[in-house]
């Protein structure tokens, strides 16, 4: 029983049906509580607990899920009986007020631990706060138009990448991000996991991707915004790879074997991915049947000497990922992609694996503009669009931390922009049917290119 | 906060992490040279430690590293808290350590407790006076004539187990090399002494050791010195220790012995959280000589319950010979007709050789011998080289041959080392089936069909069955004694596997009748396969072929 009052089958019915509950599509055989800490003892009661998903197979998951508990309360409910409510404390602005003012005064409850950062944003008091909108994997909340605390919901063992890269980044006064205010974390026998990240909330400024698709006419602000977005870039990855002395984040020759590691890997993607695909879709016309040839490209292109260093990447970088400010590109979201497992996402990569992120993201705001909004992107528009991104990413990064000459660069590129093209084509066939010829186009145009 | 160089910073809370966990042995010498000096390294295996996460490797297990002699592969140690020179510092052990853990993989360590080498301070300082504080902690006598019945294992070599020292003007007792010293453990300071070395490296960051040599602590008269109950008291004492100081790490007993007298080492699920179970091993290739699974079954059959939290190390080869003491005599000679044509590839009580070459190279029963192993109860243990099919040079002294340099990439060395050829610490294969240029990791990772690729995906399709590493095992013993097949279960998982150990196809009806209304599902394609009825199920297979199905049951049907 949890505050005694939810029992496992109301509390498993409830969290399989949360957004951010990661495998909806298996079954869960027991939900735990594998710890409950108090951080408020008086009514609004706040309490994390650790949940633990059992699957039927034996596997399991571990999540977090902040609950409050009140005499009684309508937002977020998840059960109630004896006279108390217990709910999603993501839905209670005096709680959500409440993790801030922990973070803010150190404090240290059981095995959480709230910490400030050093020269981060003053966190002061909060007075408002509210839900930022629908995200797959987490929640975040801002205060004041000014904090976002986003609270991670599956938990991994390990420093989570998002408050490694930001704690890293803001120490070397990088100043394209939202700079972290403070964190908490859970330390304890069970597993250490970061809880939470607070950081700077940019209040006005406009998403990456929005505003491609809103002012993609082809005018020079454009093209000057893009270039600044690849200089930005180029700047990021600099400074990534600034210490040579701290080991998580040193710049790494690429091992012998790396490229063929990631041969492997996206030669193995392609082989599950060809055997499923549908034979009678239209849409998919230029790449059915041509599985072997992609792997013979991807053969070619992967058998050059890798160069260059593997560095700690964004992991998943997107135009979404980005925001406009009146200071300039800042850039969000330092998690790397949540569905791979952490281990994963912290691994050193080479920093053109995050260029074709971005690369593929213009083809994606390409097509956007016929999906979205019902207009068409102007002609040549991403090529322009890749070629102004990449000339200032080039000119701006470190050179040494790319293969050496454009043509060794540029075909690496394109062996991570097969290997995003293929991850996008299962994606979208999975869950966004209509889309699935923007990464079909990506693919015949690697063909074409070869 | 955990310290990031403890597994507690990388890892949930687990105490049965090893029972789900892939193993994998290293022999650090000859994994991979960091700094061209001909011999490898905790520098050059941290750079590899990427291909081991690819592979889905969850924990490395690393030959004796320590400072030694090196007259027994590293097995006499001359100073437990320093690394031999060759491979690095200790401090390179720390950061390789905690380079592994941030990547999700564990690592223990060889452990040497019931000798040392010659060497080692405590034994010169034992030897140079009978009033030395140090004396007591080796074994020492006036006669050889005691401990008669315990056997001498190392035949090739030793004549007895009983060495004279002429500083010390006495004998000293030794079962394995005359160089190493059994130490006494009969002395409560020899006892403390141990206990610190193992926290030495648990405050490193290390997960915990194999054991090796454990039945052999204990001398008492009139016993053959093994497995005596004085020995697993004291391996319940560091296992407690363990237990207080170190949550999540792990013991693993190297007793070889048979499954009855193993048992003994996980106590009450107080003692060894593992053990290897050594005579299956040579079973398995004798069922896949023989063309029948009876010894397979026998041997299983033969292997009493373990505690639940305790956990069978299986593996097909390993740095030693592939050992026939867990055999009948007869049994044995089948084996060295069979599988050692060339005398040169016996040692000892065993023969001397690798994986690949034992099966002549076949694919089909690289892959069978794989899947079996998978498939049994217990956490499988792989040994380097052995996933590319790397080959043996039988010419090389000792166990020396099945020792040789990773194959890493078709150029020089091998991939292994810069240093001039000469200054290899062995010559890496270079014949034509199993040299570098035909079998190497870049190579195979580039080739969508080699047995690396292949037994990567095996091995993350094993993973996501936690069954297979804590499920119950129900051998179904088909009248066709060329079959292999059981069912593993956990939770609501259920496992059919089914491996056709004869050189022909075969079919074969298996009494299904408790899963009547089930469809197996074949695990590697998804096929869903006919719903199991009443009567027998009938399955065919290819010579050398197995089939996995996890076996599910339909709500809606």
């Amino acid at each position: 029983m949890i505050a005694g009052v939810l029992d496992e089958q109301t509390l498993h019915d409830w969290v399989v049906e949360q957004r951010w509950f990661a495998s909806k599509s298996r079954e869960v055989a027991h939900l735990n509580v594998l710890d409950a800490v108090a951080l408020r003892e008086e009514e609004p009661q706040l309490q994390v607990l650790l949940l633990e998903a059992r699957f039927p197979t034996g596997t399991h998951e571990i999540y977090q899920l902040p609950v409050g508990v009140r005499s009684s309360f309508d937002e977020g409910v998840i059960g109630s009986g004896d006279g108390r409510t217990v709910y999603d404390a993501a839905a209670d602005p005096e709680l959500t007020r409440e993790l801030v003012r922990l973070i803010a005064a150190g404090a240290e409850h059981g095995d959480v631990r709230f910490t400030t950062a050093e020269g981060g944003p003053v966190i002061g008091t909060v007075s408002s706060s509210r839900l930022m909108g629908v995200e797959q994997s987490n929640t975040s909340l801002v205060f004041d138009e000014r904090l976002v605390l986003k609270v991670f919901r599956r938990l991994e063992p390990g420093t989570n990448p998002e408050l490694e890269m930001l704690r890293f980044l803001t120490a070397r006064g990088f100043p394209h991000i939202a700079a972290l205010a403070g964190w908490y974390e859970y330390e304890g026998r069970l597993v250490d996991a970061t809880l939470g990240v607070l950081q700077a909330f940019l209040a006005g400024g406009r998403d990456g991707w929005e505003l491609t698709l809103d002012e993609m006419d082809g005018g020079d602000a454009q093209w000057e915004r893009l270039s600044d977005l690849g200089r930005v870039t180029g700047d990021m990855h600099s400074a990534l790879a600034s210490d040579a002395t701290d080991p998580h984040f040193a710049p790494e020759e690429p091992s012998e074997e790396s490229l063929s590691l990631l041969h492997a890997d996206v030669d193995e993607q392609i082989e599950r991915m060809w055997r499923d695909l549908p034979d009678d879709d239209e849409r998919l016309a230029d790449v059915v049947g041509r599985g072997e040839d992609i792997r013979e490209l991807l053969h070619s292109l992967s058998s050059v000497a890798s160069g260059g260093k593997v560095i700690r990447t964004h992991g998943d970088y997107h135009l979404g990922q980005t925001m406009l400010t009146d200071r300039g590109w800042v850039i969000l979201d330092f998690e790397g992609e949540p569905a791979r497992p952490l281990p994963e996402r912290r691994r050193k990569r080479s920093p053109l694996r995050d260029v074709a992120g971005m690369l593929r993201s213009f083809a994606y705001a390409a097509s956007a503009q016929a999906l979205l909004r019902n207009t068409v992107a102007p002609a040549g528009w991403e090529e322009r669009a890749r070629t102004t991104f990449l000339d200032a990413y080039l000119e701006a990064v470190d050179p040494g931390l790319l293969p050496a000459g454009r043509g060794a660069t540029d075909r690496l590129l394109s062996v991570f922009e097969l290997e995003k093209a293929v991850y996008e084509l299962r994606y979208e066939l999975n869950n966004r049917p209509d889309w699935v010829a923007i990464p079909a186009a990506a693919i015949r145009r690697l063909l074409e290119a070869a | 906060m955990t310290s990031p160089s403890q597994p507690g910073h990388w890892f949930e809370a687990q105490p049965l992490w090893f029972k789900t966990a892939v193993f994998y042995e290293i022999h650090i010498r000859g994994f991979f040279d960091g700094n061209g000096d001909g011999s490898g390294d905790f520098r050059g295996l941290t750079e590899k430690l990427d291909y081991l996460q690819w592979l889905g490797v969850d924990c490395i297990w690393l030959i004796p590293f320590y400072k030694s002699p090196l007259r027994d592969g590293g097995y006499d140690i001359s100073d437990y808290e320093e690394i031999h020179p060759d491979y690095g510092t200790v401090e390179d052990v720390r950061q390789f350590i905690e380079a592994a853990h941030e990547r999700g993989m564990r690592v223990i360590a060889d452990l040497v407790m019931n000798h040392t080498s010659s060497d080692h301070a405590w034994f010169q300082e034992a030897r140079s006076s009978p009033d030395s504080p140090k004396r007591d902690w080796y074994v020492w006598s006036d006669t050889v004539h005691r401990y008669e019945d315990a056997r001498i294992i190392f035949t090739d070599t030793e004549t007895s187990n009983w060495t004279w020292d002429e500083q010390a003007g006495a004998y000293y007792w030794h079962r394995f090399f005359s160089h190493q010293p059994d130490l006494n453990y009969d002395n409560p300071e020899v006892h403390e002494a141990m206990l610190d070395v193992l926290r030495f490296w648990l405050e490193l960051g290390l997960d915990g050791f194999r054991l090796d040599a454990v039945p052999y602590l204990y001398e008492r008269e009139g016993t053959n010195c093994e497995n005596l109950q004085e020995t697993h008291a004291f391996l319940k004492k560091v296992r407690a220790t363990i237990d207080r100081e170190y949550p999540d790490r792990v013991l693993l007993a190297e007793a070889n012995q048979w499954p009855e007298d193993v048992v003994e080492y996980f106590g009450d699920g107080d003692e060894c959280h593992m053990a290897f179970h050594f005579p299956i091993m040579p079973r398995m290739f004798m069922a896949l000589r023989r063309e029948e699974a009876t010894p397979m079954y026998e041997i299983l059959a033969r292997t009493p319950d373990i505690p639940a939290n305790c956990q069978w190390g299986l593996f097909l080869r390993n740095h030693d010979e592939l050992t026939l003491e867990m055999v009948t005599d007869e049994e044995r000679d089948y084996m060295y007709s069979e599988y050692a044509k060339d005398p040169r590839m016996k040692i000892n009580v065993g023969i001397r050789r690798r994986l690949a070459p034992l099966l002549d190279n076949g694919r089909d029963e690289i892959e069978l011998m794989h899947a079996i192993l998978f498939s049994l109860p217990g956490s499988p243990v792989l040994y380097y080289g052995d996933e590319i099919a790397m080959g043996d040079n039988v010419y090389l002294g000792d166990r020396d041959g099945v020792r040789t340099p990773m194959q890493w990439t078709g150029d020089r060395n091998g991939g292994f080392s810069r240093a001039d050829f000469a200054q290899l610490y062995a010559p890496p294969l270079m014949d034509p089936v199993y040299g570098y240029t035909a079998v190497n990791v870049e190579a195979q990772l580039r080739t969508p069909t080699s047995l690396l690729r292949w037994l990567r995906r095996f091995i993350s399709l094993r993973k996501e069955h936690p069954v297979f590493g804590l499920g119950t095992y129900q051998p179904l013993e088909p009248s066709n004694r060329r079959i292999f097949a059981h069912v593993r279960a956990y939770e609501d998982d259920h496992m059919l596997c089914v491996h056709n150990v004869a050189r022909s196809a075969q079919y074969v009806e298996l009494d299904l009748s408790s899963y009547e209304g089930f469809h197996p599902v074949e695990i590697f394609g998804r096929t869903r396969f006919p719903r199991v009825g009443e009567l027998p199920y009938l399955l065919t297979l290819a010579p050398r072929g197995f089939y996995w199905f996890q076996l599910v049951k339909d709500e809606d049907e």
